[in-house]
């Protein structure tokens, strides 16, 4: 009986801890997603975007200010980032996508050392913003996951709305079907471009400051979560935010079993296998994705 | 003044010449066709007006103004929409969110909804898979929704590129009824790009004739139809 209750702790705690991570690889996915279904532009500097809201959230931390308003720091300057980037570089390769994905790695490296530069290769942390450890019936709930988890379920949540429902969001959902059919309604895509790539640096930046509420950060941390990220846009569909976020939550509880029972060590293998398997079955991935945008004929 | 003047309009891709200096005329109200065989850069044209491609050089004037280069989404505000070649229908979104998008640059809500409405009655097919996925639809069906969404953004000028393609000869006649409704229904005028001469010739009532990138013949629809150089170059070169 003992036996079988601490399985049930241990479960319950592991799919909460792969979850939270899962929730930070989301934000990553959605943006990568999206930016790839609307410029076929995949960009890899995302992970660093991610980085540099934490690097934020760490100074603005530092600096005595409270978490909650070091979060929304995170997201309008990565927000900012990204429109500055596809403004001044990113726009010049919309015709030639593949330039894009070599701007973007380009930026992986001009990104990590302006950060080295200024703030040291070392590890970064900030003290967690929320320190309760609730224990339910013998599991112990560390509260600042939950917060992690919920306020993704949240942001996604919005997303999923305004993408459904307004106005804004069919139009966005008609230029990453077709891009000049979309012009031919009036829609102003490249406006969409921009907005889309500001939407997902916030995404991002968001990302980062909860990654830092969990984990310390070094200069060098996107690289690993852009990769899961994209390990997760790719299950998901490339393109497609539904299977991007139903894709993050399989990759939250595989990789919260892979701890809990054994094979830690492992963990950041299994989305790399899951995403090998999966696209060996379904080339366009589990939901279906885009094959990117359809260009001018 | 012509509410559409083309004046020698060169295009291509790449290194590659499409239209070699093409000019034509469209008037208020009327519906006038361009006819030629596979390749002669009808679409092209097209697209070089509704601004999905840039000309090399030439000009395109709407309404009394220079409209050359612009873009498609800038063109289509101004009324200038094209439906076109295979429909690009949005097949991952309902026929009414596909005829929703077609009024996105409108602001005049009210108007928005009776227009809706009047394509539900105008195409009654629309009405009856309004909730189903543009995907699913046959092409007859696409191509109505193709021409209703086009007229959801209330253009003065329609350019419907190969309407009948792929079509039944029966849906076919549907569409020939529905592109002479376009001008009295909706007050566009109509540039139509066909292969299919039979119904170009039965709803235009000017033409012009291209070929190899140039404009060889145009004319009033009778004397196009009389033409034996038409029947040569282009009648003759379609199967049936």
């Amino acid at each position: 009986m003992q036996q079988v209750s601490i399985a049930v702790d241990i479960f319950i705690q592991q799919i909460l801890n792969g979850l939270s991570i899962a929730s930070v690889i989301t934000l990553i996915a959605i943006g990568v997603t999206l930016i790839f279904g609307l410029t076929g532009i995949i960009n890899f500097a995302h992970g660093e975007f991610l980085m540099i809201g934490g690097i934020v959230t760490w100074l603005a931390v530092s600096a005595g200010l409270g978490f909650a308003l070091a979060v929304v720091l995170a997201i309008l300057a990565v927000g900012l980032m990204g429109y500055v980037l596809e403004r001044g570089l990113f726009r010049f390769t919309l015709e030639r996508p593949t330039n894009g994905f070599i701007v973007s790695l380009g930026l992986i490296v001009v990104l990590q050392h302006v950060v080295v530069l200024f703030w040291n290769p070392n590890q970064k942390s900030i003290p967690r913003p929320l320190t309760t450890v609730w224990e339910v019936g013998g599991v112990r709930i560390a509260s600042v996951r939950v917060m992690v988890i919920l306020i993704t379920i949240a942001v996604v949540a919005l997303s999923f709305r305004m993408i459904t429902a307004s106005r804004y969001g069919r139009a966005l959902r008609a230029s990453v079907e077709d891009r000049d059919t979309a012009a031919l309604m009036g829609i102003p895509v490249r406006r969409y471009i921009t907005g889309v790539f500001v939407l997902g640096s916030a995404l991002a930046g968001l990302g980062g400051a909860l990654l830092i509420a969990l984990f310390p950060i070094t200069p060098f941390t996107g690289g690993t979560m852009v990769m899961k990220g994209f390990a997760v846009a790719l299950i998901g569909g490339l393109g497609n935010i539904y299977g991007a976020v139903a894709a993050g939550l399989i990759l939250g509880i595989v990789e919260g079993f892979s701890a809990g029972y054994g094979f830690s060590q492992w963990t950041d293998a299994y989305s790399f296998v899951l995403m090998i398997l999966v696209l060996i079955v379904r080339p366009h991935g589990l939901f279906g994705g885009t094959s990117g945008p359809r260009m001018a004929s | 003044m012509s509410l559409l003047a083309v004046s020698d309009v060169i295009t291509g891709y790449g290194p590659t010449i499409v239209n070699r200096g093409v000019s034509l005329t469209l008037e208020k109200g009327e519906i006038v066709t361009i006819l030629g065989p596979n390749g002669a850069g009808k679409s092209t044209l097209l697209k070089a007006i509704a601004g999905l491609i840039k000309p090399r050089a030439g000009n395109i004037a709407f309404d009394g103004a220079d409209v050359t280069g612009l873009a498609a989404d800038v063109m289509a505000r101004r009324g200038v929409v094209l439906v076109p070649e295979g429909r690009k229908i949005f097949v991952d979104m309902t026929v009414e969110e596909n005829l929703r998008l077609g009024a996105y640059a409108r602001r005049d809500e009210a108007a928005v909804e009776a227009d809706f409405e009047t394509m539900l009655s105008f195409f009654p097919i629309l009405a009856a898979k309004r909730r189903d996925r543009g995907g699913s639809l046959s092409g007859g069906q696409q191509q109505m929704l193709a021409i209703a969404r086009g007229l959801m953004t209330r253009p003065r000028v329609l350019l419907l590129d190969e309407p009948s393609l792929g079509l039944s000869p029966l849906l076919v006649k549907e569409i020939k009824a529905i592109i002479l409704g376009i001008g009295e229904r909706f007050g566009a005028s109509v540039l139509l790009v066909e292969q299919n001469a039979g119904l170009a010739l039965a709803v235009a009532s000017r033409g012009y004739l291209m070929q190899n990138g140039r404009i060889v013949v145009s004319g009033p629809i009778a004397e196009l139809r009389d033409m034996s150089l038409m029947r040569e170059l282009y009648l003759g070169g379609v199967a049936g």
